[in-house]
Formats: structure tokens, sequence, C-alpha cells
């Protein structure tokens, strides 16, 4: 079991912030894990800077690392502002170009350093917890934002640490999340085939293939659905998993359908989640909910 | 009537007020405010009447034994779950495992049911308005499952004696699943369902009837033959 939660604003005014929109749905959830809860925001961003998140260690212990860290990085563009959080370091960066150098980079200034999330407008908070203990510590209910996807984790297969926290960010392409309820059978195989073209893996968590198939698929040239749809042929096992963009929330569900993933939508707002209780919580009113039928695939865009 | 405000409430508290009510003999009972919650009104034995006003989430109204439940919502998944007897009805849509294992009663879906609606029944009926899931009906052993619009793929995968109506498109047919053609009886059966539970809704029934094909198991899964080897293959 997991639960997610995936939340997109159609452009008009909310009385919430969408942090406390997915406090809420994830709130609805949390009996479905308490290991780890996590929030993927997309932001209004910083006039097109790179916003970057990046692990410093698992608790606090990171003396002088964040300094470094920001010293380094300095070398590619200009910080415009940073601030540490708990075992987090967030940095706003001037910088255009890819972002895979400036990741290599951080990530080679001590083992332990992870860039969480990179992108013009994503913010990814996540931690080992219940969604209380996010909220508590990161305050996660008074961000705004436009769209985004959570996560509620009961861990399976592979460690409880920030580390295999979703959501996961689909390292080297910028403003990429994923969030995963399930089990992918294929992930050795397929992992191997990614460790042979170079790709680094950050965990032993399943679900984090989905992050770099994405990402390879959208570095292809595909757009979110069809990359969506791809992944319908090449996962394998049991999955709904929601993926979001600077621009688009998704969804896909296995060809069994052994994942619950409902969804409703009004004028105002789309909401997905693994259960229809989070999806009350997160949006009142009158609407239809559904449950997504197997081997569906459904993006919406701002 | 007896009203009670899930608003602010855990299912537990619900659920021991429902059943309260139940046993002092309230014939019918309202929940307002059921805000999705799992497992609302399970395991009433009494042919009580129980509005529950929005949508529930899994497993609601399973184990029931009597009663006549309905959701002006939606469903999630296992609605009616292991079901002795009585009707339940859903206005909205419902999730997987719609009357799953079910043993007797009636399930009304006005809108859609998800994956494997029916799944292991073993006898009651099951309603369904719109269009259902992939597997629904694998290995239901008795009863009836009509879908009035589309199926899914693998419809009524390895049945044993239940029987399945449909009156929109086979997505696909399960293994050793075959058409037939339904019988008077077959008709009269489905034109009582539909004109009792649709009624208002239905128009042309009587040309809505003559479009539904029944499915029922080709017995092939039955025994196992070595013979059939290749059939047993395709299955497994």
């Amino acid at each position: 079991m997991c639960g997610i939660v995936g939340y997109l604003n159609r452009g008009k005014k909310t009385k919430q912030p969408l942090g406390l929109t997915l406090y809420k749905m994830l709130g609805a959830l949390g009996c479905r894990g308490p290991d780890s809860a996590g929030v993927a925001l997309f932001t209004h961003g910083h006039r097109g800077a790179l916003i970057v998140r990046v692990k410093l260690a698992e608790g606090n212990g990171h003396d002088g690392l964040a300094e470094s860290v920001v010293q380094g990085v300095a070398a590619v563009g200009r910080v415009k502002t940073f601030s540490t959080q708990q075992g987090y370091l967030r940095l706003v960066l001037d910088y255009r170009g890819d972002v895979r150098p400036v990741e290599r980079l951080i990530e080679s200034m001590h083992k332990d350093v992870e860039v969480v999330s990179m992108g013009r407008s994503l913010e990814i908070i996540k931690q080992v917890g219940t969604p209380e203990n996010l909220d508590s510590a990161y305050g996660i209910s008074g961000l705004e934002g436009t769209h985004g996807v959570g996560h509620t984790r009961l861990s399976t297969e592979s460690r409880v640490d920030l580390s295999h926290s979703q959501p996961f960010w689909a390292h080297g392409h910028p403003d990429v999340a994923v969030v995963h309820n399930g089990h992918i059978t294929n992930y050795h195989k397929m992992r191997r085939r990614y460790e042979q073209k170079g790709v680094r893996f950050y965990t032993e968590n399943d679900s984090e293939i989905i992050g770099v198939y994405l990402a390879q698929r959208l570095s292809e040239g595909l757009e979110l659905k069809e990359a969506l749809k791809a992944s319908l042929v090449d996962l394998d096992g049991s999955f709904s998993y929601l993926a979001a963009t600077a621009r688009q929330v998704g969804f896909a569900k296995d060809p069994f359908a052994f994942k619950p993933l409902l969804f409703a939508e009004t004028d105002t707002a789309v909401v997905v989640a693994t259960e229809e209780m989070a999806i009350r919580s997160g949006l009142t009113g009158r609407y239809v909910v559904r449950e997504a039928q197997a081997r569906e695939v459904r993006v919406w865009s701002r | 009537m007896v009203e009670i405000d899930g608003e602010g409430r855990t299912t537990r508290e619900i659920n021991s007020a429902v059943q309260e009510a139940v046993s002092h003999g309230a014939d019918d009972i309202r929940v307002r405010n059921t805000g999705g919650r799992h497992n609302l009104g399970v395991a009433i034995l009494r042919p009580v009447r129980l509005t529950l006003d929005g949508s529930v989430g899994y497993y609601c109204a399973g184990l029931s034994d009597g009663p006549s439940v309905e959701v002006s919502g939606s469903a999630g998944w296992g609605l009616a779950e292991s079901m002795m007897n009585g009707m339940i009805t859903v206005r909205g849509h419902a999730g997987n495992g719609a009357g799953a294992a079910m043993r007797g009663g009636i399930i009304v879906v006005h809108g859609d049911a998800a994956a494997r609606a029916g799944v292991s029944m073993k006898g009651g009926t099951i309603l369904i308005g719109g269009n259902c899931g992939y597997m629904a009906g694998f290995m239901a052993q008795k009863g009836v499952l009509v879908v009035c619009g589309d199926t899914g793929e693998a419809f009524a995968d390895s049945m044993y004696e239940a029987a399945c109506f449909v009156g929109g498109k086979i997505g696909e047919l399960g293994n050793d699943a075959v058409i037939e053609k339904p019988s008077p009886d077959d008709l009269e059966l489905l034109e009582s369902l539909l004109s009792k539970h649709f009624g208002r809704k239905l128009k042309n029934l009587k040309a809505r009837l003559r479009a539904f094909q029944k499915v029922v198991a080709g017995r092939k899964l039955w025994n196992f033959d070595k013979r059939e080897w290749k059939t047993w293959k395709e299955a497994l």
C-alpha cells in the first residue's frame, strides 16, 4: 500500500494554498503509509532561475557542508538566495543551461549529498514520518503553487530514509516528479540496462525507475502522454502512478488494474488520489469521482 | 427515520450509531457527510433501509444480509463484498471488485464499474447501468451479471455456472467464455430487472433487450484434460 495524490489548479484563484490542499489530501491517506511523506510542488518560481533542493544528510549533521556547496555551485552561476532547513539546502541559481552538469557538480562535493529536485518551478519536500511530521518540519501547508503531487509510503522492499521517500525527481530532467503506488517487477532488469548506459541510481526503491524511464522518454522528445502510454508496455508489475511536469499532471494505471486510482474534474481543479476520501479532502463541492480503468492514461494541462 | 451526521465522526462511530439504530428496530436510517469513508454500513443483518448521502470508500455494505442500502455518490473497491442478501444501489460509479464473492441479493450500479466486478460471485445479481472494466465476472460460480454498456478486456474469464448479459460491446472475451443467444426466460429476467431498476431512465426497452448478448462458460476449463493442454496453457 502507499497513497498518492495529485492536484492541478485550472487557473482560477483558490482560497487555500496548494500546499494545504496536498497536505489535507495526504492526511486522508496517512493510514496507507506512515513510513514517509512527501510533496512535489510546482511553485510560481523565481523568474526562471533554477531552484535546487539538495539533501545534505539524513539528519541535521551537515556542519559547513551547505556553505561549501553554495561556494562550489557559484562557479556555474550566481546564487540568488539559499537557506537550510533540517537536512536540506535550498538554493536559487541564475543558470540557464543543461541541469546535469550542475547536478554532478553538487553531488561531487560529498558522498551523502543528493540533489532531490531541480527545476524552474519544481520543489520536492519529503522525509521519513507522517504528513503531520512533514508539515511541522517544513510548513508545507503554507506553500503556494499551481499544481503538485504527493505520497505517503508503506515500505515493502527497500530502506526507510529520506532518499527512498517519494516523490522522485526524474534526475537530469528539470521539473519532472513522479509518485508511485505498487511494484515494478522488471525493475532489476531495467536498472541493469540503465546502469550500463551510465545512469546513476540513488536508491534501491523500484519506484525510482519510473522517474528514470520518463526522463529518458521525455528527452527523446515524447510528450508526457506518449511517455506514459509507452510505460504501460515497458514497465511490468502493479502500478498506479502520477507524473507531473511544469505544466501538466498525468497518470498511468497498469494493464491489470491492480492498484486503485480515482480522479475528479471540475471547472476549477483536477484532483487525483488513491482513495476518494483524499479527493473529498482536497476539493469541496459537487462532482463525480471515477476510478481509472486498466491501462488508462490521462494527462491534464494548465 | 434516524439521521446520523458523519462530519467529525470516525468510521467506527458512524457504524456503531448505525448498528445501534438497527438493534433498536429503526427501519430507515440516513447517514450524511459520508466523506468517502471505508467500511460504511457493513454487516447489517436485518432488512432495514440505509441511505448513505454522498460517496463511500472501500467495502461499503460488505457482509450484508438483508438491508436495502442506497449510496447517492460513488463507491470504492469491494462494494457489498460477500453479501448474503439485500439490495445495494449506487447512483454514481463503483470501484474495483464490486460484488466480489457475493452469495445473494442484488447490486445496482447506475454508473460504471471498474475492474473485476462480480469476481468469484457465488449467487445473486449485479446490474451495471454503464460500462464495466477489466476482467468482470472472473471465476464467477453462480449468479447473474448484467452490463448495459460495454465491457473491458478478459470478460467472463474462467467462469463456472454464472451467466453474464451485455447490452453494449464486449471488449474482449476471457478464457473459456462463449457467447450464446439469450433464451425467452433470460429476456424476461432482463426485462424485469431493467424496468424495475432503471425504468424511468430507459427508452425503447424492447429494442435494447434485443441487443443483449449472453456469455457463459464453455466448460473447457472445468476438468483438466491433457489433450486440451493448449487451452490450459493459454488460461494459466
